[in-house]
């Protein structure tokens, strides 16, 4: 593969390109579900391939081809500057210089869970599902994934790094219903579950099973409770739903690339500005927001990022203070602070972005009782359910399968369709209290969306349960 | 035979089972993406993948790769055939898809099969250059996606079909307007006009004001309905949902629960879309009707999903591509009927005091039991007042029931657009809707985010 790479940096720059890097990837992934205690499916792709990408006289190329050999390599390397050269508009890139190096990394893993059986996959899946029948629940599902990716990437400034990444993740979902209403209760995750880079250990040590009959009881409950009433009140928001929370309002907004514009059109932009840096308070000073590529479990864990940037933990806010944006090579140079890497692509046919990696809400102090008991009157989240942002990150609103209210300090009667919004520095403006390290929970999730065309991200958040003061609950659909 | 085909046999021959079914889909596509009038990254795509799926007895299971050659196919046999053998038994296996006659479609578009890098890059610089004053943020894109089916039961097809969108946000602080032309025809958009268009919206943008929450009468221009339906229809017209009553069809079917005006089908057959001859299992595609005339009349299925709800229905031919294949039948070729509106003037004068929408964001299902759904309004968000299109407004956050939205139509316009729909995840496969503009007298703001701009 190696020698594959360097065939396809030599072409570019023979070619005429200034600069030239080529990742091979070959990445094996698994999913299994099972729905109503049957198999749903049972897939296992494997995709392999070769991605180039150039700067000829400032201006990027990127052409990819599936067959790993010479031709396609030189291939790759001739469109993607044929590409380049032909690109319209003004040209002009520096990238943050970085130290050649050349390296091997694997993920840390007891246990492939690639090579782990489909009929342990399947058996696991069909036990959790068996756990969640209940009477009002009409529809269970189970799932497990596995992934596998082994990549090679070769620049033409002399790094070679190999990686070998391992992936996977679980989740269960009740939905139960009445003919009425619809009601999903999801473990640990919802919208798939939740993943982490580690060995088949970590998929043992979900509990779905134990979980199960707690998640269909609570979507069962759903279908009695009264909906969640408008109004605006202090809100405590548990771990997963934080972890989005931090994915939406701080991770998008401080992607470097999309601060410059370069998602304008699709995926938007951002409120922030690059002067904003060290000066904007996104938060009170509870708030404190670190990225760590080299978190344990992290779905953005690795030793080198697409670009050869190895990877560091940095802070993006600080005591409610802008310190960080998340950077590629280009953008860094062109802020003129740091070296990049946050640049990851999806798999071999996509041109690396600019992506979160593992971002996290630094935990702060107490439990989540705790926080609850400082709360006369207000409402706590639950469960991820709907999401949506507004194109430069401000203006939110979030769903959540299920929450309570809270009276006096402790949980009353179950709510559902509970919504909140805001608007993100106002929101974070209003955090109160952040709960402690006990708490904190590290969730991984699979479908972050952006490029065009389309890339999917998989990204982790830690996060402990957090409350806010002064939020707009609830609403009422035309 | 081509070679698509011809690997779609080759694989079914490779795999030993009782029946086995492949499909191959190929893709030669290239992205010209552009920000600040610049392209930032272009993207050239080729792949050709292969999904498997082997069934012994009642026994399916399934995998896919893109190591096409001898060794790579018997390697994606054995895991297929090794999946299979690790599956329970489902008795609800309907069988993979025989000999069928297929129906006549377009679809198909030498010039924009054989559209390279460089004519890729002129056509995106034609839409830069056209935005002269404002800078341009979008794509070019084009690309043929050809996909074969072939099955032991007798099923053996292809299609080769050619999509091309040109998309632009004309933006700059506080002003942004959008607009995008999609067709299976690359000769039929017009890079320039798109740029021209976005660059007029942005124009009038200028200056937004904040408007307060509440219901308000508004027209939807297609591209904001396009979207809007889209994100219902996912959940309201699959067969599957219906059958999980998680659709807001359910216990629904045959109600009049939407205006007279509105009668929407999913329709893969029509020229004047991204056609589709066949679905991922090899059904022939057909017209649905979804809607008529304001009456709920049904949803779309696949081969699974039908052979679970019993009974006479058979898939429909909507079979979604492997990637997506765990979200059952989806409609991807919807087609909303045509009204009797001239313009989008004459459907601002029938609201007379509303909001006008250019086009949405973000889009989040709240309640799809009762079609709920929450996103913003951005790029071109309008006061309407004495039935003109009047001052700018800041980007709104709606959520509206859209069962409610289509209840009371005032009026659609005659002329329909179709909206790409895609994002290009996974291997290429270009849908979107035919729709009219569309005014409504029930669209609720629930909050309101920044100006519009970048």
């Amino acid at each position: 593969m190696r020698a594959l790479c360097e065939e396809a940096v030599s072409a570019a720059l023979a070619s005429g390109a200034a600069y030239a890097d080529a990742r091979t990837i070959v990445r094996r992934a698994q999913l299994v579900t099972t729905k109503n205690r049957r198999v749903d499916r049972v897939d296992d792709v494997e995709s392999e391939g070769i991605g180039v990408r150039v700067l000829v006289e400032g201006a990027w190329g990127f052409a990819c081809d599936r067959r790993l050999e010479a031709e396609g390599a030189r291939g790759s390397a001739r469109r993607a500057v044929e590409f380049a050269r032909a690109a319209p508009g003004d040209h002009s890139r520096d990238l943050a210089p970085v130290e050649a190096v050349e390296d091997r990394y694997a993920t840390p893993h007891e246990r492939d869970p690639v090579a782990v059986p489909l009929e342990e996959k399947i058996d696991l899946c069909l036990r959790a599902e068996e756990a969640l029948q209940h009477a009002d629940v009409k529809v269970t599902t189970a799932l497990v994934r596995a992934m596998r990716e082994q990549k090679l990437l070769v620049t033409s400034e002399g790094t070679a790094v190999e990686q070998e990444l391992f992936e996977c993740g679980g989740g269960i979902d009740a939905l139960a219903s009445d003919g009425e209403l619809a009601q999903l209760r999801s473990y640990p995750s919802a919208h798939g579950g939740s993943s982490a880079s580690a060995g088949w250990e970590y998929v043992e040590g979900l509990g779905l099973e134990r979980e199960a009959p707690r998640v269909a009881e609570q979507a069962a409950q759903l279908l009695r409770a009264p909906a969640c009433p408008p109004g605006t009140t202090t809100v405590v928001i548990d771990s997963e739903q934080m972890a989005l929370q931090v994915h939406e309002s701080i991770g998008h907004p401080t992607e470097l690339d999309r601060v410059y514009g370069a998602e304008a059109a699709y995926a938007g932009t951002s409120f922030l500005k690059p002067g904003d840096l060290d000066a904007l308070r996104y938060g009170s000073e509870r708030m404190n927001i670190t990225a760590d590529p080299t978190t344990p479990l992290g779905l953005g864990s690795f030793a080198y990022d697409d670009e050869g940037v190895a990877a560091r933990r940095v802070p993006v806010v600080e005591a409610g203070l802008l310190r960080g944006f998340l950077t590629s090579r280009e953008t860094a140079a062109r802020i003129g602070r740091g070296q990049g890497g946050s640049m990851r692509a999806d798999g071999w046919s996509r041109m690396p972005l600019v992506r979160m990696t593992n971002l996290h809400l630094e935990p702060g102090e107490g439990s989540l009782e705790e926080l609850l008991a400082g709360v006369e009157r207000g409402v706590y989240f639950e469960t991820n359910k709907s999401w949506s942002i507004d194109d430069k990150r401000l203006n939110f609103q979030f769903g959540t399968q299920v929450a309570w209210e809270i009276e006096k300090g402790a949980l009353g009667q179950m709510l559902r369709d509970a919504t909140y919004t805001g608007v993100t520095p106002r929101f974070w403006g209003s955090l109160d209290a952040v709960a402690g390290a006990e708490s904190w929970r590290l969730y991984g999730l699979t479908n972050c969306g952006k490029g065009q065309p389309g890339q999917h991200a998989h990204v982790s958040h830690g996060a402990a349960p957090a409350r806010f003061q002064n939020v707009q609950v609830g609403v009422s659909p035309g | 035979m081509s070679a698509a085909l011809e690997l779609a046999e080759r694989a079914v021959a490779a795999a030993t089972g009782d029946a086995v079914e492949a499909v191959v889909q190929a893709e030669r596509s290239g992205f010209a993406r552009f920000a600040d009038s610049e392209v930032h990254q272009p993207t050239l795509i080729e792949n050709e993948s292969l999904f498997l799926r082997v069934a012994r007895g009642k026994k399916v299971g399934s995998a896919a790769g893109n190591r096409l050659d001898e060794e790579g196919l018997r390697e994606l046999a054995a895991r297929a055939e090794a999946a299979a053998a690790a599956s329970p038994e489902d008795p609800e296996f309907p069988g993979f898809a025989g000999a069928a006659a297929l129906p006549a479609v377009a679809g198909h578009d030498e010039e924009t099969a054989a559209l390279g890098p460089e004519e890729l890059a002129r056509l995106a610089s034609e839409a830069i250059e056209a935005a002269n004053e404002l800078p341009v943020y979008g794509f070019l894109t084009s690309g043929t996606a050809t996909v074969a089916v072939a099955t032991s039961e007798g099923f053996a097809a292809e299609q080769s079909s050619t999509d091309a969108v040109a998309l632009a946000l004309a933006a700059t602080d506080g002003a942004s307007g959008y607009a995008e032309q999609t067709s299976w025809q690359v000769g039929e958009l017009d890079p320039a006009a798109v740029a021209r268009e976005a660059v007029e919206k942005a124009r009038r943008t200028r200056g937004a004001s904040d408007v307060d929450p509440g219901v308000y009468r508004a027209v939807l221009e297609p591209y904001a309905i396009g979207e809007l339906l889209q994100y219902f229809a996912f959940d309201a017209f699959s067969g599957l949902a219906l059958l999980e009553e998680r659709s807001y069809l359910a216990g629904r079917v045959g109600e009049p629960a939407l205006d007279e005006k509105i009668s929407l089908a999913d329709d893969a057959l029509d020229p004047a879309g991204l056609p589709k001859q066949f679905d991922f299992e090899g059904v022939p595609k057909q017209r649905v009707e979804l809607v008529e005339q304001g009456i709920l009349c049904g949803a779309v299925w696949d081969a699974g999903s039908a052979a679970k709800a019993g009974g006479p229905g058979r898939s429909t031919g909507h079979a979604p591509p492997p990637a997506l294949s765990r979200w059952g039948p989806l409609p991807f070729a919807l087609s909303l009927a045509a009204g009797e509106a001239e313009s989008l003037g004459e459907l601002a004068e029938l609201v007379g005091e509303g909001i006008y929408v250019t086009r949405l964001h973000y889009l989040g299902v709240i309640e799809p039991r009762e079609g709920v759904l929450t996103g913003m309004t951005r790029d071109g968000t309008f006061r309407i007042r004495g039935g003109k299109v009047a001052e700018p407004l800041a980007n709104l956050r709606f959520t509206v029931s859209v069962p409610d939205l289509l209840a009371e139509v005032p009026g659609l316009t005659r002329s329909r657009r179709l909206v790409n729909e895609a994002a290009f995840y996974d291997e290429r496969f270009a849908y979107g809707a035919l729709v009219p503009a569309l005014a409504t007298a029930r669209f609720t703001i629930t909050g309101v985010g920044g100006p519009p701009g970048i």
